[in-house]
């Protein structure tokens, strides 16, 4: 069947799955370490695993509380309803990656639900996604076809060190319209959980791993309205990916609406995979009962209630959330949204940058300017240079933050020059020691002695004559030629400002 | 009296279950489904709008434990309980694309 009319305007319906590995200790329902903590990322095949995990006869879960917490701390960083009592429901299914033959998950009773996430746009619009739930549930383990350095195995090979860890499904609403917004929220949230500290969000290891379920809605010239069949695109774990299946399967559905005229209904609904390589989805086969999963509620494991003094406990170790830090810099500190984002990309140097604010708003009380600004600029000029010279994150170079505010205090007394502040920069990331001893010690502050400045002085002249009659003849430009003279012989310890009151001094 | 299982339904139960029935076997256990399904049925003639779901039969809630680390169990004892091993993983013959989960 062929389209009955032209095609007027396409719009994108998208809803996403996010599926969260939690970085607890140890696993969702056993003691053994969970292999998406940092401690274990590197485990070799099959070294986390217990009974509970092989699904030994007799082993019995118990519920790892922490992993409550994180999820509750998501679903209250997402505005969502917690609920007060949640259960555990078994998801029947049979897969060499499941040892039990059944996953533990959240069917009708969620922890979390009916939540929103307000993204800003870089236009200055915003964008309301829908949260519909949170729940928590197990990790299964990995099928591999690679031996140990790199030869091929024909057949599956399981590694049950995933099996069992903490995993949170967040699902949205289909609120999504196009690929940016979508990419836009995938990252927020990412950053979100990373603030958390739920997760390290290392997406190549499949930290996060999103399902966006795709659909067009067609208007044709007649005025009708047709929406293709939803979509769900497997385990994206970049975020390449997502914009790259969105936009694929947009064109696709288009196409094959035009070719075969099919609409959503019962049954219409497809899997499909994607492929990095070649930058399109593929069909998945799936047996027709794949989603018989026969639910019910676990016996080995009893209900979680959430009372509000728990609850109340977990929002209070909530942090400030990245949105709110970023608006925070632009509009309190005067900083560039694009320095915010910088800024707040990593938790750690995130809390390193604020815990240098404070620092140094304590340390120069009448700062010119704010701290935040006079922090960002040191920490992005000085400190992403060298960050980027050793292949380190800013906030790992090895300067406390108590010697950022030190250093900005000596700057702002002027008792360093720019180029002596950068230096001293560098030298603080090897030292504990206070920034004024290791300036004294490194000969970097500024000397203001007029015995020695006028010995300065005397030889620029001597040594620039043509400069210095320019300068007393009128000419602003050429007291730079004499400042530079003297700023060698001083070797940049002289304060520029003296020297230029000493050449008008002298020479005007 | 609901209606009698069929024994399509049968039959699909027992794939999802990964069992092999032959003909005898699938009658036998057509008749005995049948009949828990015709006490479900009893069991739906009451009225319970006023009665609670129950979740667990224990009035027990939040059994939850520290997120502490217990070590593992021993890999050789583990890989001694599978059928086939390769390098330090449990070998399985090749598996489709016909991702369960």
């Amino acid at each position: 069947m062929s389209s009955p009319a032209t095609i007027a305007s396409t719009r994108l319906k998208i809803g996403l799955e996010i599926h969260v590995e939690l970085a607890t200790r140890s696993k969702m329902f056993t003691r053994t370490a969970n292999v998406a903590h940092p401690d274990h990322f590197d485990a070799a095949p099959n070294t986390l695993v217990d009974p509970v995990v092989a699904a030994l006869p007799g082993a019995l879960p118990v519920l790892n509380r922490r992993a409550i917490e994180m999820s509750i701390m998501v679903g209250l960083a997402l505005d969502c309803r917690i609920a007060s009592f949640s259960k555990w429901d078994r998801k029947n299914y049979f897969y060499p990656d499941l040892p039990k033959g059944y996953q533990i998950s959240q069917y009708d009773l969620p922890l979390c639900a009916d939540g929103a996430l307000t993204l800003p746009r870089p236009d200055g619009t915003v964008k309301r996604v829908g949260i519909t739930r949170c729940h928590l549930e197990e990790d299964t383990g990995k099928l591999g076809h690679e031996l140990p350095g790199g030869l091929h195995y024909d057949g599956s090979l399981v590694d049950l060190n995933r099996a069992g860890t903490p995993l949170l499904e967040i699902v949205t609403e289909p609120d999504l319209e196009d690929a940016d917004d979508t990419v836009s929220f995938a990252k927020e949230l990412r950053s979100i959980c990373r603030f958390l500290g739920v997760t390290e969000g290392i997406m190549q290891r499949g930290h996060m791993r999103f399902e966006p379920n795709i659909n067009v809605i067609i208007q044709t010239s007649d005025g009708h309205e047709y929406a293709t069949p939803v979509v769900e695109v497997k385990n994206l774990n970049s975020f390449r990916a997502v914009k790259g299946a969105i936009d694929y399967e947009r064109d696709r559905q288009v196409a094959a609406w035009r070719e075969d005229g099919l609409v959503m209904g019962p049954g219409a609904k497809s899997t499909r995979g994607w492929d990095d390589t070649r930058g399109v989805t593929v069909l998945q086969r799936e047996k027709e009962d794949a989603h018989d999963y026969r639910y019910f509620p676990d016996p080995d494991l009893v209900p979680v209630v959430v009372d509000d003094a728990w609850r109340e406990t977990i929002a209070a170790s909530i942090p400030e959330l990245p949105m709110k830090r970023r608006a925070r810099y632009v509009s309190e500190y005067g900083l560039s949204p694009a320095d915010a984002v910088t800024l707040t990309d990593d938790p750690r140097l995130c809390d390193f940058y604020d815990t240098a604010v404070i620092a140094t708003a304590a340390a120069t009380p009448d700062l010119s300017g704010p701290a935040g600004l006079a922090v960002a600029k040191l920490l992005l000029n000085a400190g992403a240079k060298r960050a980027n010279e050793t292949d380190r994150a800013i906030h790992e170079l090895g300067i406390g933050p108590e010697q950022v505010a030190q250093l900005i205090a000596l700057r702002e007394a002027n008792e360093v020059g720019s180029t002596a502040a950068d230096e001293l920069f560098g030298h603080l990331c090897q030292t504990d020691e206070a920034a004024r001893a290791v300036a004294e010690r490194e000969g970097l502050l500024q000397v203001r002695d007029d015995d020695a400045l006028d010995a300065w002085v005397d030889a620029a002249i001597a040594a620039q004559p043509q400069a210095a009659d320019d300068f007393a003849a009128g000419k602003d430009a050429a007291a730079g030629r004499l400042v530079g003279e003297v700023m060698k012989r001083s070797q940049g310890k002289a304060d520029a400002k003296a020297v230029r009151g000493k050449l008008e001094e002298r020479l005007r | 009296m609901a209606d009698p299982l069929s024994k399509t339904a049968v039959e699909h139960v027992a794939k999802l279950a990964r069992l092999r029935l032959d003909e005898q076997q699938l009658a036998a256990y057509r008749t005995q489904l049948a009949s828990v399904l015709q006490h479900i049925a009893t069991l739906e003639e009451l009225d319970v709008d006023v009665v609670e779901p129950m979740a667990h039969p224990l009035d027990v809630t939040n059994r939850t434990a520290d997120d502490v680390v217990s070590p593992p169990m021993d890999l050789d004892a583990l890989l001694a309980n599978a059928p086939a091993t390769e390098g330090g993983y449990l070998a399985v013959p090749k598996v489709l694309e016909d991702q369960g989960g």
